[in-house]
């Protein structure tokens, strides 16, 4: 019913304690709303995402000032296909948001404020959304599960240090989730969650504060009742009191308060409201509470954080997450027979999101280390046997292969790729600054030989941007810069470089080839 | 040289765009047949370069470069 205002954002009566998430009835209660739904992206590539919602959902987004989100109204019934976007990390449904909410100066009386904020939120139509959301994760989960039972699954899992393909792309594996309980919430006020947590762009020094809070109302320690993670047993005819948790993250530099002080006092008033239990691993609702200057939204997590993280410090430091990949891949707007190469592949991100995403194009990864090609024969592998499980008897290919190459020596036809697209090596995880002067250079007229000229387009990911614009300077006359997307990646600040070929035939100055 | 007939002729013939067989026959080739073991030779050096497990390993050697 999305008529007027979603229910969603009427005021509405404070939760009755206990009536919320009740099971099947509640969640196809769900069904039926409109939800406002909230979406974590890679910074700088909100737009992008929007783009991506708007082809795959009807839905315009709004982009929020606090970086790196995004929000768009959907059916309810449409989450299904909420979790299928490929350039969001993390969603969450909007409980309730203020624009241009006034802080007190004092301390106090500001987290009194919060506290009582509490009871005067619209819960009951977000905590169906939610409900609805978990009956979708059950479904999957009990799938997964099946799967996990190949020795395939099991050889990939083992091998650690692996990006593992399509199947970890996927932030909504509750596999995982449910295999790796402990990859979750950090002790005391630590919490890299979120990369976007650094230092404005735009020279703002602002004052970031990400932390998640344990509301100590009851000891810890009292965690036998067996509820797993994420697994919000209800509907088994009895009332299960849920587990809660509230993350905090605020930035801006005129609050009186901490995040961790806020999410304490939130969650404080939050479990007096719906008699839960506060628990910071196994839980089954996470609130979160975002406070980005004068804007707060407050929400229920629809993913699970904790898979976010571990894709990016589990399988090594330079594994690209695959949000960025495919807002990367979106941005040379790939068409179809389109063929698509990254010629320093690493793990093979970026071709294995390419190959999902645009099965029309034909994509080529190399890479000169046998450590990179074998781990990105693997994820090939693993995207193999995905495919397969669906649709038994038509194993379809991937229009996907890689090569063991030397970048500088690329053993394709002039002017025969439609799109480069790569993850140039950042001095400081890979190689040196010194060596990257050398071989940027070498990597830009070797990447304009390739392409196809007029046509073609690169789209670069460097940390190293001083090297890049050198190196790019000698190479005008066959790269033009088109676009620069300002990115984030585990921490540094890197930038995404769109670059179109121009009209101008390169050299056949082949050595060997 | 695949050890098994792949009826293609040694050149594209002419108008074969619109040759539908002779463009199945390429389709099966190119996109179809995955070669685990085995090299690919240049045409023009004769220069042979390994495949292992599907990947081809066209690195050239110090002096090739």
């Amino acid at each position: 019913d999305v008529s007027g205002l979603p229910p969603s954002r009427q005021p509405g009566m404070a939760e009755a304690a206990g009536d919320a998430g009740l099971g099947p009835a509640a969640a196809q209660e769900g069904a039926e709303l409109a939800a406002v739904i909230g979406a974590t992206v890679p910074t700088g590539f909100e737009q992008t995402a929007a783009e991506e919602v708007q082809e795959k959902l009807g839905s315009a987004s709004r982009i929020s000032r606090d970086r790196g989100k995004i929000y768009f109204e959907v059916p309810a019934r449409s989450l299904p296909q909420v979790h299928r976007l490929r350039s969001v990390d993390n969603l969450f449904v909007v409980v309730q948001e203020f624009k241009d909410y006034q802080f007190k100066e004092n301390k106090e009386d500001a987290l009194k404020d919060l506290e009582d904020l509490v009871k005067k939120l619209p819960w009951t139509d977000p905590l169906k959304v939610w409900e609805l959301n978990n009956s979708l994760k059950k479904k999957k989960t009990k799938r997964k599960k099946h799967n996990l039972q190949s020795p395939a699954s099991r050889e990939k899992l083992s091998d650690g240090g692996e990006e593992g393909g399509a199947d970890q792309n996927n932030t909504n594996d509750q596999e995982d989730c449910a295999q790796n309980p402990v990859a979750v919430a950090p002790t005391g006020g630590q919490d890299t969650e979120n990369p976007q947590g650094v230092t404005s762009r735009n020279g703002v020094e602002e004052e970031e504060d990400n932390e998640q809070s344990d509301v100590k109302v009851e000891v810890q320690a009292s965690s036998e009742s067996g509820a797993k993670a994420g697994d919000g047993q209800t509907g088994e005819g009895q009332a299960k009191v849920l587990r809660f948790r509230v993350t905090c993250n605020r930035a801006g530099d005129k609050h009186s308060f901490t995040s961790n002080e806020a999410a304490r006092d939130f969650g404080g008033a939050v479990q007096e409201h719906f008699q839960w239990k506060a628990d910071m691993t196994n839980f089954d609702v996470e609130v979160l509470l975002n406070i980005h200057n004068n804007e707060v939204v407050v929400g229920i997590a629809l993913t699970e954080e904790s898979l976010h993280r571990r894709n990016i410090t589990h399988f090594g430091p330079t594994t690209l997450r695959s949000t960025l990949a495919y807002g990367m891949l979106r941005l040379c707007d790939p068409q179809p027979t389109d063929i698509i190469v990254d010629p320093m592949c690493g793990t093979g991100a970026i071709p294995i999101e390419g190959a999902a995403e645009w099965p029309y194009c034909y994509h080529i990864a190399g890479d000169n280390s046998p450590q990179a090609v074998k781990r990105a024969a693997n994820n090939i592998c693993s995207l193999l046997r995905k495919n397969e499980s669906k649709d038994s008897s038509t194993g379809l290919g991937v229009p996907l292969d890689i090569i063991q190459w030397d970048i500088c020596n690329l053993p394709l036809r002039t002017g025969s790729v439609d799109i480069v697209v790569t993850d140039m090596p950042f001095g400081k995880r890979i190689g040196s600054k010194k060596k990257n002067w050398d071989l940027y250079p070498a990597c830009l007229m070797e990447m304009g030989r390739i392409c196809t000229p007029g046509t073609g387009r690169a789209v670069l990911l460097t940390q190293d941007k001083k090297c890049f614009a050198k190196a790019l300077s000698r190479v005008g006359h066959i790269w033009r810069r088109a676009q620069t997307v300002w990115v984030n990646v585990g921490g540094l600040h890197a930038a995404v470089y769109l670059l179109r070929r121009t009209w101008e035939r390169a050299e056949e100055r082949r050595p060997f080839w | 040289k695949l050890g098994r007939p792949s009826e293609l002729p040694p050149e594209p013939l002419p108008n074969y765009e619109g040759d539908e067989e002779f463009l199945r026959r390429l389709h099966h080739v190119l996109l179809e047949v995955e070669v685990l073991e085995g090299s690919l030779q240049c045409p023009d050096s004769g220069r042979r370069f390994p495949i292992s497990r599907g990947v081809p390993n066209l690195l050239l050697s110090e002096d090739e470069a």
